[in-house]
This record gives C-alpha cells, structure tokens and sequence, in this order.
C-alpha cells in the first residue's frame, strides 16, 4: 500500500467514527424522533433543561457509544501489542491472563455482595484484579529472569488457570451469584455510561501514550532481541513498558465491559493484511477499526431482541469473530 | 396415596410421608403450612423459612443436592422443583437409588395450590391443605375485589447491576395481576435483561427492587443518575421488597400480594393522575 492510499484509508476511517457516533445515537428501544434527538443534542450544547430525552441520548446511547468506542480501540490496539511483543499472531489482550484476572475481581464482588458504593465499584473491583493478575504474571515471568516471551506466554496460562479456578469457587460458594457472574463474564455494556468513561480514562491515557510513543521500538524488537540491543533499544526496559502499557488498556477495558473476545485478535490481523506490520500505523488503525467494531456490535446487542432484553455484547463478537477468523486463516493459507 | 406430578409420573406411597427431603425451600414452606413441619427431614442450604426449618440438617442447594446425604437420611418422599433440567439430574440419580420423588412445577398461584394440595395427599393432610388453599383462594378474591380503578404498571427489578427484570412468565407477574396492577416488562420470560433506556421507555408507576440473595445491596434509584428522570422516583412509588415474598412461589405469595396491595391502594389514592 503507497502513502496515498495510507492517507486516504487513514481518512475514512477517520470520518467514520463521528459518522458512526452520530448514526448510532438513533438506535434504541426508546422511540425517539430525529428531530427529538437533534433537539436533545441543542439543548445539551446550549445548556437546557434536563428532560428525558436528553438523558437519553447523552447518558445512555451516547455514553454507551463512546464507552464501546473506548473499550473496542483499548482492546485492538492491545491485542497489536501483545502481538507484535510476543511474535505470536495468535496472542490477544487476554494471553497474560488480564481478563481472567478482571473477572476473579469482579466475581468477588458479586459472589460476596461487596456493596461499594457507586456505578464505579464494580469496575474498580475488576480493575484491580486485572492489575493483580498482570502483576503475578510480571512475577513469575521475573523468576524465570528474562521476560522472555516464552515466560510471559507460560506465566499467563499459569495465571489464568489459576484465576479461572478460583472463580469457579466462587461461583461453587454463591449459587444465587452464578447468573450475575456469569453475565459479567460474557461482555455487555447494559448500564454502562460516562461513570465508567471516567474509570477507564485515566488508564486509557496512561496506557495508550505509552504504547504509541514506543511504537518504533516495538518494529525493532521484532527484529530480535540482539539486533534491538545493537541500535540502543533498552530491551528490557521497553518490552515491560509496552507490557504494563497493554495490560493497562486491557484492564480498562476489560474493568468496564467483561470479557469481550475477538476484537484485539481479529482487528490488528485485518489492520496488518490493508496497512503492513509497521507498529504505528498498525495501533492507529487498530485503534479506529476496533472502536468502529465495537460501537456497531454494541448497538446490534441492544436492539436485535424485542421488549427491550438485551444480549451480552461479547457473545455477538464471538459469534462472528470465531467463524470470520478461521475464514482469514483459510484465506492466508491458500494464498 | 396416589397423584401424578407435574412430569406425569404417578407418584405411590403406601403410607403418609413422615419423612421427606424438599429440594426447593418453597416445598418446605409448604409442608410447614399444611402442619407438616415434623415430616420434614432436611433443608437445602439456603432454607430459614420457618424459622424451625433452620435446625434441620443442610443437604446442599436447590440445584446441586448432596445425593449421598439424602440417601444418609433414608427419606420416604424427595421434592423437587420442576423446569430445569440439571434439576432433574438429582432427581434421576436418587430414582436409580429407589427414592420416591415427585417433581412439581411451581410458577403461577394455580401451579401452587395444585402443589400445597397433591403435597397434602401424599403427607395425609388433604383436609388441611384444602382449607389452606380455600382460604387463600378467597384472601386473593377478597383483594382482586378491592374498587376498581387504572391498573397500576409496575416494574420488579429482580437484580442491578446488569439490571434483571421480572418478565411475564414469572410468579411476580401472578403477584402483580392478584394485586390489581400489571407488569410492564412485556417479555414472556421469566427474567429478563434489560438496558436503562428500556425501563425509560416503559416508564412504570411503581418499581420494585428486590432484596435477598441475587440483589443483596439494592442501589436506591435516586442514586442512579440514569433513573432521575423516571416519573415513579418524583413520585416516591419506588419500593424495596422481600425477594422471599416476591420471587419464591409459595404460602408466603399471599403476604406478597397483601403488601403490593397496599401499595397499589396508596398509588390510587395519592398519585393517580
């Protein structure tokens, strides 16, 4: 692909994420007029009065819009990371076991009723798992001395199983919990808004700088450890930037939604076949496509079923993430 | 004594049952109001209703009983609830073992007097288990014949976060209609997931958060910022239930309805537009 054709995919894709915000906002079980919605929006600019249209369409299908947005940008760009980091086109945001880390928190929080107060206690919960996680796996990955990315690969099965097991117990403990836990783990962004934006902000910014200001480093440690230490590259130093760096995107991502599979391993594979391996295009592109992605499964997931009942985000991303995979697989091998 | 329960199996004792194993609390609620308290052998563990049922031996939950204590405690009468079938895989294992269970189905206040009285048959307190379900059969009369008036809507929060709803297909349904007010979640399921946006649209008169094991710290919906705008919330119709009560079909549905009642009278009288 020349620059141009970079440029201009770079454009579009551009473009459409207000075009997809904005289209998305008209999709819900309440009814709401265009001309209802465009009146919501002026009276949010202009500071009207709060009726229930504007709490809507700003609270919820836009906090929502935006959120997934996040969310599904956090997880491809991520999944390019551990990607790139690992030499393993199969690693995603959950390799290290981050996820199964997120929803040990979450599910203790739920088995056990932790009544936190807020919309906010949840995440947070879960957030911290998924640091806990990311930090046991960083742990073993040391004793093993390197970082090396066998040790990191073999710490987060290592972890994961662990997590999983212990969630099981929970489940076990708390059979009347086992639904909300469940449902948790699955991936939904129902009753999510701009309380959850703010939680996964901060880790977004932090995470997000950092993988895209050690982009360039990331293309030369795909080269080799060796060859990166040649030209100056502190490969120990950066490869655990970029892990904290991804893992902290993840976490975010994974605080606020539940485990949703599939966008951080298909998107950077579709990224890298249109624009190439190089890292930072690559996370720029990644980002656009995995927020486009997701908005539209989210805004699939809450209208396809009648009477308002919503399905769990994840399971739409791998139900079609798991088939549409195995199909560019194929396609690669007989190319 | 003979009945057929609700899989259509004949159920045959030679004598009352003096010791049975109920696998779903509502059944021991129900022996104990049919006087059968003494009859029952054990409890599932999350069982505390009434209160004597709590001194009796725990032989695990609802959905994964302990086989082994139940063979342990030699009962002549197991009964399980109906519906789901992991349920059911308890029930097959303790039928291989020569156990006698009846399973019963027990969503709708029709399903429950059917039960209180085939649950009468096989304990020998038909007599007792008529007049229960006569008398209740009459308090719901007594309520449904309050003045007329507009059906409240009411929303039955069951579970937040990842708000659960009581669909058309549940007992709070029944409990809702017996009361003289309506269900306004439309979905025939028995529980139901919805977004926010939903219950906005649905904009109910009363909303119901349960309290108990699946909702055990209710968030008041004033806390919420995406419910503020939610007419019931200006007008103070927001209520915490007993999930006891409301969500547990048995004896206790009559409390439930004697309370929603009371409420729905107070909704007419004071908030009615």
């Amino acid at each position: 692909m020349t620059g141009p054709r970079h440029t201009r995919a770079w454009l579009l894709l551009a473009a459409a994420v207000p075009l997809s915000v904005y289209a998305a906002l008209f999709f819900g079980s309440y009814p709401l007029s265009a001309a209802a919605i465009h009146e919501a929006l002026t009276a949010w600019l202009r500071g009207g009065p709060e009726t229930q249209d504007l709490v809507i369409v700003r609270d919820i299908r836009l906090g929502r819009i935006i959120l997934s947005f996040l969310t599904g940008s956090a997880l491809a760009v991520s999944g390019g990371v551990f990607q790139g980091l690992l030499r393993n086109p199969l690693a995603d945001p959950f390799t290290l076991g981050i996820s199964s880390g997120a929803a040990c928190g979450a599910a203790l929080a739920l088995g056990f009723g932790w009544a936190l107060p807020g919309p906010s206690a949840l995440p947070l919960a879960a957030l911290a798992g998924a640091f806990a996680a990311m930090g046991m796996v960083l742990g073993l990955s040391r004793l093993a001395g390197d970082f090396s990315r066998e040790s990191l690969v073999l710490g987060g099965i290592v972890v994961s199983t662990f997590l999983g097991a212990l969630i099981a117990l929970i489940k076990s403990l708390n059979e009347e919990s086992v639904s909300a836990i469940v449902f948790w783990i699955m991936g939904s962004f129902q009753g999510r808004g701009f309380d959850h934006v703010g939680v996964m902000l901060p880790y977004l910014a932090v995470g997000g700088a950092t993988v895209f200001l050690l982009a360039r480093e990331l293309d030369i440690l795909a080269l080799g450890t060796e060859q990166a230490a040649q030209v100056g590259v502190a490969v120990k130093r950066v490869r655990i930037a970029l892990l904290v760096g991804a893992g902290m995107l993840t976490a975010a991502a994974v605080s606020v939604s539940g485990i949703i599979g599939f966008v951080g391993l298909v998107v950077p594979h579709l990224v890298r076949m249109l624009v190439g391996p190089d890292s930072r295009r690559l996370l720029l592109f990644s980002a656009l496509g995995g927020g486009i992605l997701l908005l539209w499964s989210d805004v699939l997931a809450r209208t396809i079923l009648t009477h308002g009942a919503e399905l769990p985000v994840g399971v739409l991303t791998a139900l079609f993430g798991g088939p549409f995979f195995c199909l560019i697989m194929a396609r690669r091998r007989t190319a | 004594m003979r009945v057929t329960d609700d899989r259509g199996v004949e159920i045959l004792l030679d004598a009352p049952a003096a010791r049975i194993v109920p696998l779903y609390g509502a059944f021991g609620e129900i022996l104990a109001d049919l006087g059968r308290e003494e009859a029952v052998a054990a409890r599932t563990a999350a069982d505390d209703f009434p209160p004597a049922i709590a001194s009796k031996p725990s032989i695990g939950t609802h959905l994964r009983p302990n086989a082994e204590l139940i063979l342990g405690l030699s009962p002549d009468l197991v009964v399980q609830l109906g519906g789901r079938p992991e349920a059911l895989e308890a029930v097959r294992f303790l039928e291989e073992r020569g156990l006698t269970v009846a399973v019963f189905d027990l969503e709708n206040f029709g399903q429950l007097f059917s039960v209180m009285e085939r649950l009468g048959v096989l304990t020998g307190s038909g007599e007792r288990a008529a007049e229960r379900t006569a008398a209740m059969r009459a308090e719901l009369a007594a309520i449904g014949a309050a003045p007329a008036g507009p059906q409240p809507r009411i929303f039955f929060e069951a579970r937040y976060p990842n708000l659960l709803a009581a669909g058309q297909g549940s007992m709070v349904a029944e409990i809702m209609a017996a009361a003289g007010g309506r269900n306004c979640v439309e979905a025939p399921d028995k529980l139901v997931r919805l977004g926010e946006e939903e219950v906005l649209r649905l904009a109910p008169d009363i909303y119901l958060m349960q309290q108990g094991p699946m909702n055990p710290s209710p968030v008041p919906l004033a806390e919420r910022p995406l419910f503020r705008t939610l007419p019931c919330l200006g007008t103070g119709q927001v209520f915490t239930v007993d999930q006891a009560l409301f969500s547990r079909p048995g004896p206790r549905s009559i409390e439930a309805v004697r309370q929603l009642s009371t409420i729905i009278a107070n909704w007419k009288t004071e908030v009615r537009p």
